[in-house]
């Protein structure tokens, strides 16, 4: 396949977009509808890229690469699941406060472990030998094959948001963010219902993490500051906390415009992309969060719309 | 014996910023009941300011204190006229408040790199004295930061429980209604809250930048203990702060000296302190909303 048309860059700025919008949805279900804010979400998203990265380089696996890989990430997103049934559980009866401080706290606790644990992780140095499940000639074309296959999955992600917007679940995560006790005492299950919203969509994250890996093809504890996270929050806000699409539509007008179009299509002094960019970028970023919440709570795309059947319920 | 108190000294002297920005931490957070994560960028702010005004007007380190914690104190102000107040008059939720301080932390943070240009800088001060307490070598640097931390939080503390400012400012935490009927302007008590809090972070500042350097991330990377301290101490009152912080300056050392390693230290300690806050549940309702 000739792929000379298509520039590396472009491929690898729209990966980070097409993953940045599947971590915003997730983010979604949980601080959109559900109220965890979650802070961590780069703790998620670097135990599955790592734990995917450890299982696959470090294992001396019997079989082919192909099933080395698939096990690996799944490895990768069951740990991330399992780590978020663990946090959710710490977190799930606490207020905002204690939120905050359990995600920020897990991952400050994965980038030290990820430091720490040289021997697995490789440490600082980092840790090379991931790699695409499969050949189909140049870089490029693999890497533009996993930004399709990584599409696929964020758009199945978009789907299972819409749908849990239709359905009985997502009003049950809507009530419990709106008001907890209330559900509560209308018998529902407050507690169970946010602890499997959180571990199934840390998973997720761990998936999205581990496919970054790949990527990536280098694992970097660099990689696992706060941007991964503030990229998330400030794409979902500035679309829309509360709607299915305001995730998409906030990312694409923020990490898009400046991680695509300001860096490929517009001509800025070359002295500027080493650090001025990326600082101007978290800038704006914070600037935005600051801006839209206070004039604009609802972001881009506004309140959320009600669905058929509670319009007709309420005659709206 | 040595380890113990080895650790004792080092980690009192090494971390006794940690203690002062958690005790200024606290006073917000009572009085506020917001969890400002820009904080933490007040904490830079102050290294950042003690730096230049050492470096460019070559003063010492002791005098650049007062203009340092003066100018942090400012700036802290400068941010609830600019961002917070603004955000409570428009009625932002306490989550979106958190979101909008996260915003703000970010945006301070990488202006400062826009001033301040990207290498790690350094005070300029002469090497400093080597004061031997209880057998362990302490800079006189770390000493001044454990008097000034010893000073504060007993001028807080006065302040707070003996004058009639404190009595305005807890009578606002409690029930902000009910004190401004009494006659107290809440706008001048939460202003003089937000500049206090900016002297202690700034002050904290320009001790952790003098004792290593300074750096973008230097308030970010010791956010998360200044609030895992804040909440496990209980911002009701400064001394559980105090002693909670002074439990984490020698819990970190002890681990850091026993295993070689100070991040095995943070970890235990995150745990730790996260398995509190569930085991003690939901914070009671104890902070006003200023």
């Amino acid at each position: 396949m000739n792929l000379d048309w298509l520039d590396a860059f472009l491929v690898y700025g729209l990966f980070s977009v097409m993953m940045v919008i599947g971590l915003a949805l997730l983010l979604h279900l949980q601080l959109g509808l559900a109220r965890i804010a979650n802070f961590g979400v780069v703790g998620f998203w670097g135990l599955g890229m790592y734990a995917f990265g450890v299982m696959f380089v470090q294992v001396d696996w019997p079989f082919g690469e192909v099933w080395a890989f698939l096990i690996s990430m799944a490895f990768g997103t069951v740990v991330a699941g399992i780590a978020g049934l663990v946090v959710g559980w710490v977190i799930a009866d606490l207020d905002t406060d204690g939120v905050l401080v359990g995600t920020l706290g897990f991952a400050t606790c994965v980038w030290i472990l990820a430091t720490t644990e040289q021997d697995l992780t490789g440490g600082a140095l980092g840790m090379g030998g991931l790699g695409f499940p499969y050949d189909i000639g140049s870089v490029k074309a693999n890497e533009t094959l996993w930004l399709v296959i990584l599409t696929i999955v964020v758009a199945l992600i978009l789907y299972y948001v819409s749908r849990v917007h239709k359905s009985p679940y997502g009003r049950l995560l809507i009530a419990i963010g709106d008001n907890e006790p209330l559900a509560r005492s209308l018998g529902k299950q407050s507690f169970r219902t946010k602890l499997w919203l959180f571990a199934g969509s840390s998973a997720a994250m761990g998936l999205l993490g581990a496919m970054f890996g790949v990527m990536e093809r280098f694992l970097d504890i660099g990689n696992l500051g706060i941007d991964i996270t503030l990229a998330a929050i400030v794409g979902l806000v500035v679309g829309s906390t509360t709607r299915t699409w305001g995730a998409v539509v906030g990312v694409l007008l923020t990490v898009a415009i400046f991680d695509i179009v300001l860096q490929s299509y517009i001509p800025l002094p070359q002295s500027w992309y080493g650090q001025a960019i990326p600082n101007l970028r978290e800038m704006t970023f914070g600037a935005a969060l600051i801006l839209i919440l206070m004039f604009r709570p609802y972001g881009v795309l506004g309140q959320m719309r009600r669905d058929k059947l509670m319009r007709r319920m309420h005659g709206g | 014996m040595d380890i113990i108190s080895d650790s004792i000294v080092i980690g009192l002297t090494e971390q006794a910023p940690l203690i002062l920005a958690a005790m200024g931490f606290a006073l917000l957070y009572r009085l506020t009941g917001l969890i400002n994560v820009a904080y933490s960028e007040t904490i830079t702010l102050g290294a950042y300011m003690g730096m230049w005004l050492n470096t460019t007007f070559e003063i010492n380190f002791y005098t650049i204190l007062i203009p340092t914690g003066i100018l942090a104190g400012l700036i802290s102000v400068g941010t609830y006229f600019a961002v917070f107040r603004p955000a409570k008059l428009r009625n932002v939720g306490g989550l979106e408040m958190i979101i909008i301080s996260f915003g703000l932390s970010v945006f301070l943070r990488h202006g400062l790199q826009f001033i301040f240009g990207y290498p790690v800088r350094f005070f300029d001060v002469p090497p400093p004295d080597t004061i031997f307490v209880l057998g362990v070598g302490v800079s006189s640097f770390r000493l001044l930061a454990v008097v000034s931390v010893f000073i504060l939080a007993l001028g807080l503390f006065w302040f707070i429980q003996k004058t009639s400012y404190g009595l305005q400012i807890r009578a606002l935490a409690n029930d902000e209604d009910l004190a401004q009927v009494s006659g107290i302007r809440p706008l001048a008590v939460t202003v003089l809250i937000w500049f206090l809090a900016g002297v202690a972070g700034g002050l904290a500042g320009a001790f952790y930048g003098v004792g290593s350097s300074v750096a973008p991330l230097l308030g970010w990377r010791q956010f998360l203990f200044i609030l895992l301290v804040v909440l496990v101490g209980g911002a009701k009152n400064i001394g559980g702060v105090i002693i909670v912080g002074a439990i984490t300056a020698v819990s970190l050392t002890f681990i850091t000296l026993e295993f070689g390693q100070a991040l095995y230290g943070q970890l235990a300690l995150i745990v730790v302190f996260i398995i509190i806050l569930k085991v003690r549940g939901t914070r009671a309702a104890e902070a006003g909303k200023v």
